[in-house]
């Protein structure tokens, strides 16, 4: 797991590290790029699982297209937001999300 | 608060749901015909425009005025500025919650807002998803859609592993394994449960050269792992698909690819009221239509894998066929002969037998399409001897003639009907190599014997670009190795990325070799300590000298860390096998102490005299 550092087709380049950003997960900094969704920050450091089920089975991401919804993850305490397809933010702090997570009223 | 009541709907003449191909070309086409792009919107639940295409690196099939020979991702942005640049409006980022009788509800994700909606026309091309494989632990992280892998790594240009199986060869199977190859991957099997590839064969040909094994009739039959991926296990199955006990094999990989096709997204189509149905040959259910595709629903039209799953170019095809009828309704306008020329252009795209599922299913609505009238049989002359030329390992009827239309010389046939397994004319072809760098399927090869080696032209992809005159190992296309050749030149393709490598060859190996490996990265170590290589340790046996003592004090083999412990023995056993002189009749060498390093400042400590404590 991580960044491609060079490709055949494509252009792997990241311009400067001023782009960088960062967020949380866990309580955790997780460095990502603009151009990251949360899923592709946090599976580009090495963390795949996403969250438990309600019976306690760890999720990753399936589908990387916002069908499936096996990639939902709490975001400032609001839970069912696709890791998959959602741009990352600075400073936003995600959590993985238990079965089908606590609604914020 | 006093309630303002309902929102204010907002209205469009056309409202295109999905921002993929055929979503794109369908609001192109409207867009082109009423001269006002303001008027369409399209909608899509991604973040930028473009559906599947920007994470396909490959380059599509098909003739020129369909991007044939473009990369996918380089397709998407052309589409993308051009529906911009009619003024084309996009809303990124949102999802057409539901479609009810009296509007069409989105909501924004990045505003967090909801909008109500109602449009004269509908175009839904919502796409497809990736079907889903019932085995032991599929959702275990680390199993993924082949999709999902193709979007993290070539879209975000992250990896979700390192060694991958995949479910299934299909194209998609077998692109994302030439794709994981292209970044550095290991991809350790393709498993396919029928007994036979179903993708293309060019396809299948580029990664079997690179040594993936495809092993048909086996199937997943478990992922292995605690919270993650850690194995697989597969097993070969019976003529019901089921998987035989004692079969089982187990690969080591931390990544399981499924590509097990996909299924047509219809729950939006089927709120409008249009009327569903189960056709398998497209893949599941999908919106019965006409051949207008337009669908039971007044002014609601489909295209694209919705319709039916196929590929991108007829989803693009699709979508202008909707696009125009949706434009000839808006505009009064008679646009039959810009619908009539695209209809001929689906036609030509399904004459093929890949094609003739769609077929079948498309019968079932009663839209029919013919077959035939190409070219089957391959051509069995591979061309003058001693003349630099090209082969064409093209074996499959498929819709696609960029050979033909890029030859300078005109020496390439396919024909009219561009299902037509091409022809080379070789009084014509002058080895250019344009072809070869063209090909979609990447199967055109270059050949010329030579007095005393021949060349082989090999189409790449790959990084590093080979330096002339290195030494390289040469496989034939089932990826087996044959032997060693030589890097004669290489012609670097800056801008389409398909670089042309020519490879010395012993004589008569000019129709076996169709890939090579940079030798340098498969080194044999002999002592990991110091990386001394087999290779360094023949070499020094084959000037002579035979004593392990002596090859120690000129490789350090058994002076690093570990003394010898691990080095010693495979060394004497190469001077066995170089000298024939049994192990037992030669030398052992002496073993030095101390056994370990040792640290300095303990044996200082330990000396008489010294005070523990100073």
């Amino acid at each position: 797991m991580g960044r491609l550092v060079e490709h055949p087709i494509l252009n792997v380049k990241v311009s400067g590290a001023a782009e960088h950003m960062v967020f949380y997960f866990e309580d955790q900094p997780i460095f990502a790029l603009p151009s990251d969704t949360i899923a592709s920050a946090l599976i580009a450091s090495g963390i795949d699982i996403f969250g438990f089920t309600e019976h306690e089975h760890a999720r990753g991401f399936f589908c990387a297209i916002g069908k499936c919804s096996s990639c939902l993850v709490e975001v400032d305490g609001v839970p069912n937001v696709r890791a998959c397809i959602t741009p990352v933010r600075e400073g936003i702090s995600v959590r993985r999300q238990i079965g089908r997570g606590k609604p914020k009223w | 608060m006093v309630n303002e009541g309902p929102t204010e709907k907002k209205h469009v003449k056309a409202l295109v749901i999905g921002a993929g191909p055929a979503g794109l070309c369908g609001a192109i086409a409207i867009a082109e015909s009423i001269g006002d792009g303001k008027q369409i919107l399209v909608v899509d639940e991604g973040i930028v425009p473009g559906g599947q295409l920007p994470k396909q690196t490959h380059k599509f099939f098909g003739h020129e005025g369909f991007y044939a020979s473009v990369r996918g991702f380089e397709i998407g942005e052309k589409l993308v500025s051009k529906a911009t640049d009619l003024g084309v409006q996009f809303s990124m980022q949102t999802t057409v919650a539901g479609i009810y009788e009296d509007s069409i509800v989105t909501y924004d994700r990045n505003n967090n807002s909801v909008d109500e909606y109602t449009a004269d026309y509908l175009l839904i091309a919502t796409g497809a998803s990736e079907r889903f494989l019932v085995f032991r632990n599929n959702t275990l992280p680390g199993v993924y859609g082949a999709g999902a892998v193709q979007t993290l790594m070539n879209q975000y240009k992250v990896m979700p592993g390192e060694s991958f199986l995949i479910v299934g060869a299909g194209n998609i199977g077998l692109i994302v394994a030439y794709q994981l190859l292209q970044a550095g991957a290991n991809v350790k099997a393709i498993v396919e449960a029928s007994s036979k590839i179903g993708g293309y064969m060019v396809h299948a040909n580029k990664i079997m050269r690179l040594g993936v094994p495809i092993m048909l009739n086996h199937t997943i039959v478990s992922a292995l792992g605690e919270e993650r991926v850690q194995g697989a296990i597969v097993a070969r199955v019976d003529e019901h698909f089921k998987p035989i006990p004692g079969t089982e094999k187990e690969f080591v990989v931390d990544t399981i690819c499924l590509a097990v096709g996909l299924q047509p997204s219809v729950e939006l189509v089927a709120q409008t009221g249009a009327e569903i149905k189960y056709i398998s040959e497209l893949g599941g259910y999908v919106p019965i239509r006409d051949e207008n595709m337009k669908t039971t629903a007044d002014n609601v039209y489909i295209a694209g894998d919705l319709s039916g799953i196929e590929e991108a170019s007829t989803a693009m095809i699709e979508g202008y066929i909707a696009g125009y009828n949706i434009a000839q309704k808006i505009t009064g306008q008679d646009l039959s002969e810009k619908i009539s020329t695209m209809k001929d252009e689906l036609i030509e795209f399904r004459k093929g037998p890949f094609a003739s599922k769609v077929r079948e299913g498309l019968k079932k609505m009663n839209i029919l399409f013919p077959s035939g009238g190409y070219r089957e049989r391959t051509q069995q002359s591979t061309g003058p001897n001693g003349k630099l030329r090209a082969v064409i390992e093209c074996p499959q009827a498929i819709p696609c003639n960029p050979c033909e239309t890029s030859c300078p010389t005109g020496a390439i046939n396919v024909g009219k009907n561009i299902n037509s397994i091409p022809y080379v004319d070789y009084d014509k072809c002058i080895g250019c190599g344009v072809c070869v760098m063209k090909c979609p399927g990447l199967a055109i090869f270059l050949l010329q014997e030579k007095e005393d080696y021949s060349i082989v032209g090999i189409p790449y992809e790959f990084l590093p670009i080979p330096e002339n005159g290195t030494i390289v190992k040469l496989f034939d296309k089932d990826g087996r190795y044959v032997a060693d050749g030589q890097i004669d030149k290489v012609s670097v393709n800056r801008k389409e990325k398909t670089h042309l490598v020519f490879l010395r060859v012993p004589k008569g190996m000019e129709n076996i070799v169709r890939h090579f490996d940079l030798a340098i990265n498969s080194e044999e170590y002999v002592c990991r300590c110091e990386e001394v290589s087999r290779q360094d340790v023949e070499k020094v046996i084959d000037s002579g000298i035979t004593d392990y003592e002596e090859i120690r004090r000129i490789l350090r083999i058994g002076m690093g860390p570990c003394g010898g412990k691990t080095c010693r023995n495979v060394v004497l056993q190469i001077i066995a096998e170089k000298t024939k002189i049994p192990i037992s009749e030669s030398k052992l060498g002496a073993f030095r102490p101390p056994v370990i390093p040792l640290p300095i400042d303990a044996i200082v400590k330990s000396r008489k005299g010294v005070d523990k404590d100073e």
